[in-house]
């Protein structure tokens, strides 16, 4: 025997590893490119730990003064941050530094909006139904967790911009209502500009946050191993089984090759496109502010909410409810409380307790469609105003015409958003139209005690429920 | 995650694969594919481009190898790397879709629930062998809970530690009566240092740079200031009003000064300040004026504070209207 | 095929539009360096500004540079800088006055050759009592204070990287790219539309050692957003910051990956 089958009967004779292998590789996945966007987000995931894990070691989690020697002419003397110091070295002297840093900053756009966009397929092909619904809530919170883990990030190099972001959440945090400026003093470790907030954020970064989003993850995927994933209605497709290829070779093979692709178009982005030039920005100083001044586009949408206004404050006996409460704090809770409990809310209406694993096309779901566009654009409105001062510049319109048609479509976009994909769905469905491949070939289906039929394979004009009808039995 | 987990399994064979040993599928001894098969046409391209896309991919790895090793450039090695994975990628993609035999499975579900009789088991394997105390409402299970609570709170006072108590800091700043206004370097501001429809950061003395403490110190035309006259007598010669620099939205310095329209723009939610008018809000998201820095001017014609801001700086919390 | 092709193709043109452009920190223009020296007075050229103002300036400004202008909203060219506001209104193409709504902000082509200019800038700077042009020279400025001086005064509304903003209303604060130091010098000189005069500098005061320096070590900060090396990471897709970045990531990012993810699940 060679050395590879010598460590395998190695393995396998204490840990049993072969027959467990065997079932696994042997578990079948349909795929349709869909099912993809959540290994996208997985990948870009990989990229980030490996991209920063290598930064860890060059970054300085310290707001200690010291003086700029680097090669960046304009700063040169002047006193920066530690932190700040850290970042600028690991961008001009260390090699493919600068690389890694931006191959990590462009990871974690990605992640988010891969994130985004696999929720939008479960979201409308209903994939969120019974059983799944505790994979919805691990989802939920892994957006979260990816949210606030960028959002530690780019906070982290003590840069201009990235101050003022976080000045911006100091203000959020004490907008909470009674507890708001205690949680904040404790959070930040005391008044705006907290020293010891850069140290804390690193440690959320690199150890509170990863460790959750890997445990989560892994309980994810988890139970869509156990569960088995889901597939769209289609010719010998039903709700009993998987029609689908092994996870080896090809699922295998595919989802190497997908990362690989992650990893290029990152490497790419890295590369030529700059993202976060800190030193440009220069150091924060508390009383110094850069424009434009957006945050990364995933709390796009807060920044948007907060630009919106409205600019009510309440005080009653003194007690404030600051104008940023309701934009920042409960838009977001209202938001996104339901779509965590979307599952609860939705089997409250259609009242279908049954368990699903077949997907919905969403032209046969317009309701839920319809909400899920109308959300999509209640979101999509707040980041267009997230950047109203560089729309503005650019379509030479005022900061002001562009807020108050924002303010407005905010009222009548959603709904005119959510008729005109119900009516959509509603056409489309009738023409009775499917996206869903039809396989061409003939089908044998192996009996319990050994012998063959063929099975007919016509494609199915509904929904694909019907049971494949035998044609002949061959030997035995 | 054995076969007996899996129920039966059918396989399915389409027509390509028809012209080799039919069936057999997945036993113990099976190893899959057959080597020796003969590749169709399309085979033969895939595994062309396949090998193309390698051998790219092998070249963009030795050119980061010379590029690193020639001391590093960001783009080309961004690019490289994205060939070097990208062909890797390719071939992988290209393989899996044309030169694999891979068949389409069925698999069928198995039941989620263990049923009533799986629940029951677990309920009897949980309180087969608990004893008399546990699972009733005890005295000792009253304590233990009793327990539990107390050192999971007192678990969390470490908590308390990680910062200061609020206090008052949040109403107050360094800025007091007499205290010379400095600019960032620390250079006392006279009266007549900055232009008319100039503007300046200014700080208190001794606190220069502090956060909190920072204000805009404007050189207004006369007469354009339209301000109750007890808010007048903090503005030297009708012509140097200074306000804080902190945006009472969210807290953003707001540094854009129009001088035309005397507004104060912040970069952030775009509010809008009027300058003449006391600092009050006129759009925007901001609900309260910039509070006012009461100036006054000493023998050497340096301005100096008359007080504190007129009222908490910066965004509002809870208890901003209590003392 | 035609979809690899497709895509190739893509990640080419990709490839060129994010391919870093050169700076243009060479390209002084002789016209600006001319006009640092102090326009030589003649009474030639004041007549030929004199002509040049009565045609062009007259309508809106008034017959005389220091007397009142015929609208209400057009200023006096009496307190709006003097000579360095004519220089830099003229030479920079916002005057005169291109299509008559909103403020005159744009750049643009300058509409006068360069000795029109000189004559004008020899008049109008004689008329209103103010005809100095600043004397700048970024070689005598340091970089380092250049860069402190900006993020104290200019940043808030011009960007730290230049890329300028929105302010209110119709008014924005320009982009600096391409912009020369004598127009930083001017600008800081007559605080030209929203901008304030002085530029935000503590004691600012115009032919004083110590402002001259500071404008100097400003011109020299804003020399060097021009060049290329400060965008070692690559194109700087508008140097907006993370708005047009988040817009490449869900484009090109994800977009790429949403192709290829369609390609890797094969003919589904």
């Amino acid at each position: 025997m060679n050395i590879m089958e010598r460590t395998f009967k190695y393995l396998d004779e204490r840990l049993g590893t072969a027959s467990l292998a065997r079932a696994t590789l042997r578990k079948v996945f349909p795929d349709h490119w869909s099912f993809l966007l959540g290994e996208i987000a997985l990948f870009c995931l990989v990229v980030l730990i490996f991209t920063g894990t290598f930064l860890t070691f060059f970054y300085t989690p310290s707001i200690r003064e010291v003086v700029y020697q680097g090669p960046y002419a304009p700063l040169q003397g002047s006193e920066v941050s530690a932190a700040y110091n850290s970042v600028l070295r690991l961008s001009f002297e260390v090699r493919a530094g600068l690389l890694m840093r931006q191959i990590h900053h462009w990871a974690a756009l990605v992640f988010v909006a891969a994130i985004v966009v696999h929720l939008c397929r479960i979201f409308f092909t209903g994939a969120f139904r019974r059983p799944r619904e505790v994979n919805w809530l691990i989802g939920i919170g892994l957006l979260f967790l990816a949210l606030g883990e960028g959002f530690t990030g780019y906070s982290l190099p003590d840069d201009l911009l990235s101050g003022i972001g976080l000045r911006i959440f100091y203000s959020v945090t004490l907008a909470i209502p009674v507890v708001g400026t205690w949680v904040t003093y404790l959070l930040f470790g005391g008044e705006f500009p907290a020293p010891d907030i850069i140290s804390r954020l690193f440690v959320f970064h690199i150890m509170l946050i990863p460790a959750l989003l890997l445990a989560l993850v892994a309980v994810h995927i988890a139970i869509l191993v156990l569960q088995k994933h889901t597939q769209f209605p289609g010719p010998g497709h039903s709700e009993r089984n998987v029609v689908g290829k092994r996870l080896w070779p090809e699922q295998t093979f595919k989802s190497v090759s997908l990362l690989l692709f992650v990893t290029a178009v990152l490497a790419l982005l890295g590369g030529l496109g700059q993202i976060n030039p800190v030193w440009q920005y220069g150091p924060f100083v508390p009383y110094n502010v850069t424009s434009p001044a957006q945050p990364d586009w995933y709390i796009g949408f807060l920044d948007g909410a907060l630009r919106l206004g409205p600019p009510w404050d309440l005080t009653l006996w003194g007690f404030t409810i600051s104008e940023v409460f309701w934009p920042a704090i409960l838009f977001p809770g209202i938001a996104f409380g339901i779509l965590t409990l979307w599952p609860w809310i939705e089997r409250r209406f259609t009242r279908d307790r049954a368990e699903h694993h077949l997907l919905d096309h969403p032209r046969d779901t317009p309701v839920r469609t319809g909400i899920g566009a109308a959300g999509l654009m209640v979101f999509f409105i707040m980041f267009l105003e997230g950047g109203n001062d560089i729309f503005g510049v650019l379509l030479n319109v005022t900061v002001e015409t562009i807020t108050r048609i924002l303010q407005w479509s905010l009222v009548i976009a959603p709904i005119l958003t959510f008729l005109v994909t119900y009516w959509t769905c509603k056409s489309l469905s009738r023409t009775r139209l499917r996206p869903a491949r039809i396989n061409a070939g003939v089908r044998l289906s192996r009996t319990p005690d050994g012998g063959y039929e063929t099975v007919s394979l016509e494609p199915a004009a509904t929904d694909g429920e019907r049971e494949p009808a035998g044609t002949g039995q061959h030997g035995s | 995650m054995t076969d007996s987990d899996q129920g039966s399994e059918r396989v399915d064979v389409d027509r390509r694969s028809e012209q080799g040993p039919a069936g057999a599928p997945g036993g113990p001894g099976d190893r899959g594919g057959r080597p020796d098969q003969a590749m169709t046409g399309g085979q033969r391209r895939a595994e062309r481009r396949a090998a193309v896309a390698l051998a790219v991919a092998i070249l963009a790895g030795i050119g980061l190898f010379i590029v690193y090793f020639a001391g590093g450039q960001t783009q080309i090695e961004g690019v490289l790397f994205a060939i070097a994975f990208g062909g890797l990628g390719i071939a992988l993609g290209v393989w899996a879709n044309h030169l694999l035999d891979a068949r389409e499975v069925v698999e069928e579900r198995h039941e989620l629930t263990s049923g009533a009789a799986g629940r029951q088991a677990f309920e009897m394997a949980l309180t087969e062998e608990v004893g008399p105390v546990l699972g009733r409402r005890s005295v000792l299970v009253g304590l233990l809970a009793g327990a539990g609570g107390a050192l999971g709170l007192a678990l969390l006072l470490p908590v308390l530690s990680l910062g200061p108590a609020p206090g008052n800091s949040l109403k107050v700043t360094p800025w007091r009566r007499g205290l010379r206004v400095v600019d960032e370097e620390g250079q006392p501001v006279s009266l007549d240092q900055v232009p008319q429809d100039g503007f300046l950061t200014v700080f208190p003395e001794g606190h220069e740079g502090t956060a909190d403490a920072q204000a805009l110190l404007i050189h207004v035309r006369p007469g354009s200031l339209r301000l109750p006259p007890e808010r007048m007598a903090g503005v030297p010669e009708g012509t140097h009003v200074a306000y804080s620099k902190i945006c009472t939205h969210a807290g953003c310095p707001v540094s854009l000064y129009e001088q035309e329209t005397s507004r104060i723009l912040c970069p952030c939610h775009q509010s809008q300040f009027d300058v003449s008018d006391g600092a009050k809000p006129f759009f925007g998201p901001a609900a309260r004026p910039l509070p006012q820095l009461p100036l006054g001017v000493d023998e050497q014609r340096v301005l100096i504070a008359e007080g504190d801001f007129t009222e908490p700086v910066g965004p509002a919390f809870w208890d901003r209207g209590r003392q | 095929m035609r979809r690899t092709a497709i895509l190739l193709g893509g990640i080419a043109v990709l490839a060129l539009l994010l391919t870093p452009t050169t700076g243009t920190a060479a390209s002084r223009r002789a016209t600006a360096l001319a006009a640092q020296q102090q326009p030589a007075d003649s009474p030639a050229l004041e007549a030929r500004g004199r002509e040049l103002y009565q045609q062009a300036c007259a309508s809106c400004h008034g017959p005389d540079p220091a007397g009142p202008s015929y609208y209400p909203r057009v200023p006096s060219l009496k307190d709006t800088g003097g000579a360095a506001a004519v220089d830099w209104a003229v030479r920079t193409g916002r005057m005169p006055w291109k299509d008559n709504k909103g403020p005159a902000i744009e750049r643009g082509e300058p509409r006068f050759g360069e000795q029109d200019i000189r004559a004008l800038v020899v008049y109008v700077g004689k008329a209103v009592g103010d005809a100095q042009i600043p004397d700048v020279d970024p070689a005598r400025g340091n970089l380092q204070r250049g860069r402190q001086l900006y993020g104290q005064a200019c940043a808030a509304c011009h960007g730290m990287n230049g890329a300028g903003a929105a302010l209110g209303g119709q008014n924005i604060a320009v982009s600096l790219q391409g912009v020369e130091p004598i127009d930083v010098a001017e600008a800081i000189k007559i605080g030209p539309g929203q901008m304030p005069v002085g530029g935000g500098l503590a004691d600012y005061e115009f032919g004083t050692a110590q402002s001259t320096q500071e404008v100097d070590d400003i011109a020299a900060y804003v020399e060097s957003l021009q060049t290329r090396p400060y965008n070692r990471g690559g194109a700087p897709i508008g140097g907006k910051g993370p708005v047009p970045e988040g817009f490449v990531a869900w484009v090109i990012g994800l977009g790429i990956l949403v192709v290829a993810a369609r390609w890797i699940a094969g003919r589904g």
